[in-house]
């Protein structure tokens, strides 16, 4: 009833073939977005952003970055952390070696530092696959965060060994480190994950996009219709590596403001990787979804006792969270193990021809 | 659909209202949150000092009806050490605290310039970032009694007999974690090196290998130092101390930061390691007349057989007796039951913890007298080497001070670093 498409008819192949060729999803988006622009900011508390909003789109930016090259193009990666402090450190450098720099510019930039580092550890992938290529993108993993540590000139010589986000000015207001505002910070978050999403629906939906689906379905078949694999897992590696170098240098300068090497370690890059296989491989709205269970869920878990006045220690609560979110996790999977992208797909498709299944 | 539908307005509801009504308010009483951590690796030295912590708010607030009238409202939030964690329970317990007491010096290096900013005092007893000393800098932080350069220079002290000079030539090495924790004593123990002709060599231990420290006591063997100075936490240090006895490093040559110094670890070891010795700042005194308090009047202390002796939990009674004294200092100053987190800056930069008021408190031979002011917010109290003889820890040297000559200027240059690095850092004025 809600999501009745009759009516709604296509003449042209651009109608057709439009991004929300269903009227529904548009409305749908609108309102989320609504929600996301106006709705949130205004009622959101300081803890909110801090501890739901901003998280929540900084991984599902990540997770969306590791989907690419993951889900579209079929490359298994642990390295995503890794790259993440890429983003994190060369945003660091830039902001700390040009102090007039805009944070934008900085934050856009760092991401291709990411990518370069990402092409490189992608140059094994045209060799080996699978489970193979996990093993060799686990080194960079090791490796780069081995460099964070050991290198001092990348956290400017710190006697503790972090870097710490200055404070950040841009056109007037603080947007980086401890003076800015959660509420700037949110919005420079929403804008940048805002553009990253739209560019990343029409990669994956254009000509880049089937070329990568073509190389994770069967990369022989692939070669044998004129796809340059090559050229195809390098790109999935530098877009992959450029949004989650992006997410990371958002991660540490519009969200947590200070980063040791250990932030970035491989139990991130698990995080990240259970976002992108619990929202759903192959999809952006899973990325959402998935940050969303992964992220905020056990936020909210954790005021729910004190919420609703029952008295139980802080430990007890964080025992109990892990056992009720890994429980989800199985129950999600089982019921649907492509993902929440695909349960929301199933409801969709069961929402259109409602009340008549047949 | 319908199900799913009435869950999703059900969780959409929870998470409205959840932040809504976790601002409110708690009555009359002051709020005292402690980011503990209860859970994960580090659990196990964490426990003893948050029971500890508890108990004596507890006990004050069953003794004495609270302090000067006001109760104390004690809450934990749980971090697992994790610093992301420890941001996220800063920014839930921030409304209407009066202190943040982070914990880990990762939780507190990332709090650190938010508190300026929201003018929450951070309680960092004995850990975090060792130029908070310098209160004009860093209005808002304190790290009374002791910071950890304090301890780094306590430790040489007691190791040189009281004459840095006497190192020349030997070998040192700081085996730490690989942790902004960890790495806080080097820039100290770097200049003292240069300063007295002593080879120091750090051996960082990474947070995976915490367990198997095999490589580095391969190199220490190798190197065969002088000392081996531990800066650990959580799981490494019974790590390092196992390996320390397999590879029968003798124990009188190895000492341990306050953090180092875990009842709980050196009992699974007993006699084994008998002669290895922590700097602390607070003294086992297993007669205090607070522990007495404590078993008269907290019936539900979680403390388990025998923690009360320990060395960490009575750490926990003694963080807890600093703050309850901050918030003494700021209800005698502003003539109010209930301060707010601005007064009790106040009271936290005004502590006079003399010997009198020590035994008063009932923590006699637990800690050493010491005073804080506007631009000294550490206090520097000293400390004691304390040595396991096998069952349990004693103490085993004269009262330790730390060389303020030599720590001070390091304090001014690193905090002047530290505020130009966050410009604009306010700072504050103290006369005198």
């Amino acid at each position: 009833m809600l999501y009745r498409t009759s009516g709604q008819f296509k003449t042209t192949y651009k109608a057709d073939q439009a991004l929300f060729p269903v009227r529904q999803d548009a409305i749908l988006l609108g309102f989320i977005l609504i929600l996301a622009w106006a709705v949130f900011p205004l009622m959101a508390s300081e803890f909110t952003f801090q501890a739901l909003l901003i998280p929540v789109l900084v991984y599902a930016l990540a997770a969306m970055g590791l989907n690419i090259l993951t889900g579209y193009a079929g490359q298994l990666s642990l390295g995503t952390a890794a790259f993440m402090g890429v983003g994190a450190y060369a945003c660091y450098k830039l902001i700390t070696i040009f102090p007039g720099m805009n944070i934008v510019v900085a934050i856009l930039l760092s991401g291709v530092f990411s990518a370069g580092v990402g092409v490189l550890f992608g140059l094994p992938s045209l060799r080996i696959k699978g489970f193979y290529l996990a093993i060799a993108t686990l080194a960079a993993q090791f490796f780069l965060v081995w460099t964070f540590e050991e290198w001092a000139w990348l956290y400017n010589y710190n006697a503790s060994g972090a870097i710490q986000v200055p404070n950040v000015e841009m056109f007037g207001t603080m947007v980086a480190g401890p003076l800015a505002t959660s509420t700037t910070q949110y919005y420079l978050v929403l804008a940048i994950v805002t553009v990253m999403t739209i560019v990343c629906i029409n990669l994956t939906r254009g000509t880049q996009g089937r070329t990568w689906k073509a190389t994770r379905d069967m990369d022989i078949a692939a070669e044998l219709i004129g796809i340059n694999l090559l050229k195809s897992k390098l790109t999935a590696f530098a877009v992959s590596s450029y949004i989650v170098g992006v997410a990371g240098a958002l991660f540490v300068f519009m969200w947590r403001g200070a980063a040791e090497p250990n932030l970035f370690s491989i139990s991130l890059s698990f995080r990240i990787l259970f976002i992108a296989i619990i929202g759903g491989l192959g999809s952006i709205l899973g990325n959402y979804l998935g940050a969303i269970l992964i992220v905020a869920l056990p936020v909210v878990l954790n005021t729910l006792p004190h919420t609703l006045g029952i008295e139980i220690s802080s430990a007890t609560v964080e025992h109990l969270n892990i056992m009720i979110v890994g429980a989800l996790i199985v129950f999600f999977l089982i019921i649907e193990p492509h993902g929440l992208a695909r349960l929301w797909a199933l409801i969709r498709e069961k929402l259109i021809i409602w009340p008549f299944p047949h | 659909m319908k199900t799913f539908a009435k869950w999703t307005a059900a969780a959409a509801v929870a998470l409205g209202t959840a932040s809504a009504v976790y601002a409110e308010g708690h009555g009359a009483s002051m709020n005292v949150p402690n980011l503990s951590y209860r859970t994960g690796p580090f659990a196990a030295t964490g426990i003893p000092i948050m029971n500890g912590q508890a108990d004596y708010f507890a006990m004050l607030n069953a003794r004495d009806g609270g302090i000067g009238g006001a109760m104390i409202d004690y809450e934990e939030c749980e971090t697992g050490y994790s610093t992301e964690k420890g941001v996220e329970c800063y920014e839930a317990t921030k409304a209407d605290a009066i202190v943040t007491q982070p914990w880990s010096t990762g939780i507190t290096l990332q709090v650190l310039p938010k508190t300026n900013v929201d003018e929450m005092p951070l309680l960092a007893p004995g850990y975090g970032f060792s130029p908070m000393a310098d209160g004009e800098v860093f209005q808002w932080a304190f790290n009374m009694p002791g910071s950890y350069w304090d301890a780094a220079s306590m430790i040489l002290q007691e190791i040189s007999g009281g004459d840095l000079s006497s190192l020349s030539g030997q070998k040192i090495v700081l085996l730490h974690l690989d942790h902004p924790y960890g790495k806080e004593p080097i820039p100290f123990y770097e200049a003292m090196a240069a300063e007295h002709g002593f080879e120091f060599l750090p051996i960082p231990v990474g947070l995976s290998e915490m367990q198997n420290q095999s490589a580095q006591w391969l190199q220490i063997r190798r190197e065969r130092p002088d000392y081996v100075i531990m800066w650990g936490w959580g799981a490494m240090n019974a790590g390092a101390l196992t390996e320390a006895i397999k590879t029968r490093y003798p124990m009188d040559q190895f000492i341990g930061v306050w953090w180092s110094g875990h009842n709980g670890d050196l009992e699974a070891l007993g006699e084994d390691a008998a002669g290895y010795r922590a700097i602390s700042y607070n003294a086992p005194n297993p007669d205090a007349p607070v522990l007495a308090a404590i078993r008269e009047h907290v019936s539900d202390s979680q403390a388990g057989e025998g923690e009360m002796d320990w060395v960490f939990y009575q750490r926990g009674l003694v963080i807890s007796m600093l703050l309850a004294e901050g918030i003494t200092a700021a209800q005698a100053e502003y003539d109010t039951a209930v301060v707010s987190p601005q007064q009790l800056r106040w009271g936290l930069e005004n502590i006079n913890l003399t010997q009198e008021r020590i035994d008063e408190l009932g923590f006699t031979g637990m800690i050493a007298p010491f005073s804080t002011s506007c631009a000294d917010h550490t206090g520097h109290s000293g400390g004691w080497m304390i040595r396991w003889d096998g069952s349990t820890f004693q103490v085993d040297s004269d009262h330790l001070m730390a060389d303020q000559s030599a720590i001070a200027p390091l304090v001014e240059a690193a905090a002047a670093e530290y505020a130009e690095a966050n410009a604009p850092w306010p700072t504050q004025e103290c006369d005198g």
